[in-house]
């Protein structure tokens, strides 16, 4: 139990040095940053992987031994739940591509029901992300807390998005400004939380086809580059690639005169965090969770027996509270 | 040499502009040039400040001969990138001394985005005798001109005067960390955390990419570039070291783009060791090949390290400097002193390393007699002309009377950037805000 203690002390000032980032003069370091992802991965690792009776119910009964990066023990896993996976989802988070400086306006405008994150005036990267995040983040949030269910369901299909957790950590990372939860168009069923928001990225084979009344708000919000590419053909998925149009490699990217000093990813996971403890603070526990669950029915609905018991788990747990109060 | 004592100089701060305690007096750089003659600073609030050692003086055999003041300048300025609402840190993170070849010396300075080149010039001598122009410069009513003269030179104080000969900028998308000239003295390279560029120094609006270890998908980023250098004989040949604790060598003579490296130089790890902190410590924050070009010393947050060219495997030698902390790395994390970025130096001969520590202590590891010291540089702890008294931290057990406790070290004072001269045994310790220089009196020559 100390280990998860210490693991979770260390989540916690890793996500408040990462937040802290931003307000850093002379930009994001990321190399500093690189660092504290990679810690942040471990303790993560240690905390989620740590036995503790009533905490993650359903999941991979393997409780690997600490320390292994890739898990083996932990079964089922199906395809990794992005969990032992190297780098892990919320480094991967990390390195999400630099949220455009011209959405800034934009993401005021999409602010969540019941969003209360102030958007704060810090300036930086992080900034451009803070209001319209807040939904994405607190998606990606909750699937941080979610690992084991994940693993637990074998993740196929759409859950194969589940399966490659970063699908969820881009969700975060690209703030796609569309709303989730409860504002969630109708039109998006079978969403995971990350595609809640109808803007996840990659697999496209398993989003439900995002409403094209959310296009239009991203597109408007996108503004950029990616302008174009804001708002894919239904079916697609609807890519927020800040300045690079669908960034696929075809297009080789960015080696242009205006290329972005990646690190808005960095900012990104900062306004997911951040924005996600809020979250979790203002909600009952668990609750935002369930209505996040409710949105991606589909293949991948979660397992309510998994959902309840966050929530007990998240009342009790003070340590959580603390982070939460430290957001 | 020996690891002897080394009477301290005078810090040379003291009483002087840049000796207040302001933040931007922060010295984030030190570095002597070839000859040794001239020690360059450069300071978080973009001065580059340069040192000149006085010739030694026939009167006093005793003094050897003392750095003052040469020359200071504003070689960055705060800069803000409207594009990406991002401000540009005028921090100079490296200074580096081009060879000499003429009167003037020249050296490159560089901050998170922008290299300059220097070049630093002498005149002692004035000409006086105008005939258009009177004495303050003013033109003379050319009525009042009766008889030619002509101009002669007059020596006057000396007066050094630095210009900027070349801007090297928007070449980095990334934070410069580190810039090497080439031992060929045309081109040089410089490094941010992702990639490496080849530069000409007389050509600045283009530079070739020879590293670049940017993934195409930022999100399987597992390591940076941290620092890197030109080999001192080989104009072909440069090393960087990365996040991971790796070297890697590469040749410019096998591909224009050295993605992929001549020699991966990496130790295992140690799994005993293994913690939440593993991989920042094991992250190199200095890299510097010795003199003879046959090794490479690197510092990574708890031990330096020197490596054998011809030998990938592991390091050859391996120093503590402070094992001490490795039971301390949660808090080194939570108060972002396990981020320090320590250098680390090799003396003349290489047979001595270098490196800082913290409480204002450095240590010095003798490569053959494998012994080490610890000293301190502060004012407190040495009077001029003293020799330096060894110092020791003790970490339990039986403590002697002058032994630091490891829970009452300072973290705050810090030694991160250290140099010894070229040949004899002088050595520069920046801590904070104050530079210190000692010499080795009882021993000046290089064994």
């Amino acid at each position: 139990m100390e280990f998860k203690l210490e693991a979770h002390r260390i989540v916690s000032i890793s996500l408040g040095k990462i937040y802290n980032s931003r307000v850093q003069r002379g930009g994001i370091k990321l190399h500093k940053n690189l660092l504290v992802s990679l810690v942040l991965r471990s303790a993560r690792q240690v905390y989620l992987s740590d036995p503790c009776p009533g905490l993650y119910l359903a999941g991979p009964a393997g409780i690997p031994a600490p320390p292994p990066q890739q898990q083996p023990g932990e079964p089922a896993a199906g395809p990794p739940a992005g969990w032992g996976e190297p780098p892990p989802p919320a480094a991967r988070a990390s390195w999400p591509e630099t949220e455009p400086q011209p959405e800034r306006p934009s993401v005021s405008h999409a602010p969540r029901v019941g969003d209360e994150v102030p958007v704060t005036t810090v300036t930086g990267v992080g900034d451009v992300l803070q209001g319209g995040e807040a939904d994405a983040t607190e998606a990606a949030w909750s699937r941080v807390e979610r690992p084991r269910q994940a693993a637990a369901r074998e993740a196929e299909g759409p859950a194969g998005g589940w399966g490659v957790f970063p699908e969820g950590s881009l969700a975060a990372r690209r703030p796609c400004f569309c709303p989730l939860g409860g504002e969630d168009p109708p039109g998006t069923p079978a969403t995971t939380p990350r595609t809640a928001c109808c803007c996840a990225p990659r697999p496209a084979e398993d989003e439900p086809p995002a409403p094209p009344a959310v296009c239009p708000r991203k597109r408007g919000a996108a503004g950029v580059g990616g302008g174009p590419a804001g708002c894919p053909a239904p079916g697609s998925t609807p890519l927020k690639k800040p300045r690079r149009n669908l960034e696929q490699p075809p297009s080789g990217g960015e080696d242009d005169d205006a290329e972005e000093m990646e690190t808005g990813n960095v900012a990104n996971l900062i306004s997911i965090f951040g924005s996600s403890f809020s979250g979790l603070l203002r909600k009952s526990p668990g609750g935002g969770r369930e209505e996040e669950e409710g949105e991606e029915s589909g293949p991948e609905a979660a397992e309510p027996g998994q959902i309840c018991c966050d929530k007990p788990v998240l009342r009790d747990m003070n340590p959580w509270s603390t982070a939460i109060v430290a957001f | 040499m020996g690891l002897s004592f080394f009477s301290k100089h005078l810090p040379i701060q003291e009483g002087q502009p840049w000796a207040l305690k302001t933040p931007a007096d922060i010295i984030s750089t030190v570095e002597f040039n070839h000859t040794g003659e001239l020690l360059a600073t450069g300071d978080k609030g973009g001065r580059v400040v340069i040192f000149q050692r006085e010739p030694e003086s026939k009167n006093a055999p005793h003094s050897q001969g003392e750095y003052d003041v040469y020359s200071t300048f504003q070689s960055h300025e705060p800069e803000f990138d409207y594009l990406k609402s991002l401000e540009i840190e005028e921090k100079i993170n490296k200074i580096k001394w081009l060879p000499q070849q003429n009167a003037a010396h020249s050296l490159l300075s560089t901050n998170d985005k922008t290299i300059k080149l220097w070049k630093i010039t002498e005149r002692d001598k004035r000409p006086e005798g105008y005939n258009l122009k009177d004495e303050e410069g003013k033109l003379k009513d050319l009525s009042t001109v009766t008889s030619l003269q002509v101009p002669v030179l007059k020596p006057m104080d000396l007066m050094v005067e630095v210009s900027p000969r070349r801007i090297f900028a928007n070449g980095h998308t990334y934070h410069i960390n580190s810039i090497s000239v080439n031992s060929d003295c045309e081109t040089y390279m410089s490094a941010d955390d992702l990639r490496i560029n080849l530069w000409h120094l007389a050509i600045t609006d283009r530079s070739f990419n020879i590293v670049d270890i940017k993934p195409a998908n930022m999100e399987d980023l597992t390591e940076v570039i941290t620092a890197s250098e030109f080999h001192p004989h080989h104009c072909n040949l440069f090393v960087y070291s990365s996040s991971k604790g790796s070297l890697r060598l590469c040749d410019m003579r096998a591909a224009a783009l050295c993605d992929k490296h001549s020699k991966l130089f990496e130790e295992p790890e140690d799994p005993s060791n293994r913690s939440f902190f593993s991989e920042i410590i094991s992250s190199v924050s200095d890299v510097k090949f010795s003199h003879s070009g046959r090794y490479m010393l690197t510092r990574d947050y708890l031990t330096v390290k020197v490596w054998d060219l011809n030998m990938e495997a592991r390091p050859i030698e391996t120093y503590q400097v402070h094992d001490y902390l490795r039971s301390k790395l949660c808090s080194l994390y939570e108060n972002d002193c396990i981020f320090d970025k320590f250098e680390c130096a090799w003396n003349g001969s290489d047979s001595v390393i270098m490196t800082g520590a913290y409480n204002n202590f450095f240590r010095m590891f003798d490569r053959n007699t494998k012994r080490d010291v610890t000293l301190e540089a502060s004012r407190e702890s040495s009077k001029p002309r003293a020799v330096l008294k060894p110092r020791r931290v003790c970490v339990g057990g039986k403590r002697r009377r002058d032994d630091i406790s490891v829970d009452s070290l300072d973290f705050t004072k810090k030694i991160l950037h250290t140099a010894w001269h070229p040949a004899e045994n002088i050595i520069a310790i920046a801590a904070t805000n104050n530079l210190y220089i000692f010499q080795d009196k009882v021993n000046s020559d290089m064994h």
